[in-house]
């Protein structure tokens, strides 16, 4: 099993964040990496156990399944139910916090999965670059942040 | 029930934060507050269940016991056995989560406890600024060096 953590600091306040990333549906306005997105049978995006089918930019599809959402806690997780990627098992969680001195935010994504025997350093390293820096540096942008 | 949240980010690995704060006997050597510490029964001070016996600078005596020590998640709990501040049931949690993105820290100190309500204020805003964020700022200033 591979376990992928990566965390970075926002310089915005952790609602503004939230407002974001809470759109379970909304990673194909920020994410490079997602062409476009729907939630199946036309349900809300933060109705728990909503499936959102997206493509990637080279038009492969996925399905996701959203397991929790907490407004409270300020934090989400989700399971892959489809895709062409060999990612079995596939959970992940999103996590923020308030930095309360600075006004700004911490945000903690991080995974289990399996994969192929032999291909975990591999498809460990794609999720946590591609995928969570990836998602990190793009949101950065998407609210027009400077690199933290 | 009065919560306190204070959170920071330290510019250091969280490795290297948690062997500065891991001792629940070593508040004298970075927290600015903190006069001197002893551990009650020459215990080890990592032994879930010991109380540091100590006196903040102005010689206010507090005593602590430890609840929880994590070396898996690096968290800290500990609640408040004497201490001349008027509040019960005050536990404590110091909890740090490694930034990957840059190799720092970022610090959580938390705190609930009971009180009567005239003082809620002033008691929130206290252990807030002057223990949970000025130990943070030292912290930050120490791991800097």
């Amino acid at each position: 099993m591979v376990r992928v953590v990566k965390s970075t600091i926002m310089e915005a306040p952790v609602e503004r964040v939230w407002e974001v990333l809470r759109d379970f549906n909304g990673h194909d306005e920020w994410h490079p990496a997602v062409a476009d997105s729907a939630i199946d049978r036309g349900q809300p995006s933060d109705k728990v156990g909503c499936v959102r089918r997206f493509h990637l930019s080279d038009g492969s599809e996925l399905r996701e399944q959203l397991l929790t959402l907490s407004d409270a806690d300020m934090a989400f997780s989700y399971c892959l139910l489809e895709t062409p990627i060999p990612l079995l098992n596939y959970v992940a969680h999103v996590r923020l916090a308030p930095v309360t001195d600075g006004d700004m935010t911490f945000w903690l994504w991080e995974s289990r999965f399996d994969t192929p025997e032999g291909r975990e350093a591999e498809l460990g390293q794609m999720v946590a670059e591609n995928i969570y820096q990836g998602g990190f540096d793009a949101i950065r942008s998407h609210l027009e942040l400077e690199g933290a | 029930m009065p919560r306190v949240y204070i959170s920071s980010v330290v510019d250091a690995p969280a490795t290297r934060v948690w062997e500065k704060i891991r001792d629940f006997n070593a508040l004298p050597r970075w927290h600015p507050r903190i006069r001197d510490s002893r551990i009650e029964n020459g215990e080890p001070s990592d032994r879930v269940g010991c109380v540091r016996d100590f006196h903040l600078q102005n010689g206010d005596r507090i005593r602590e016991r430890l609840l929880g020590l994590s070396d898996h998640d690096l968290f800290c709990t500990y609640a408040i056995l004497e201490s001349p501040m008027p509040i019960t049931d005050y536990v404590a949690t110091l909890r740090l989560t490694p930034v990957t993105d840059g190799d720092r820290t970022f610090a959580e100190w938390t705190a609930e406890f009971d009180c009567a309500e005239a003082d809620a204020e002033g008691l929130t805003n206290g252990i807030g600024t002057d223990v949970f964020l000025a130990g943070l700022n030292a912290l930050k200033r120490q791991m800097a060096g």
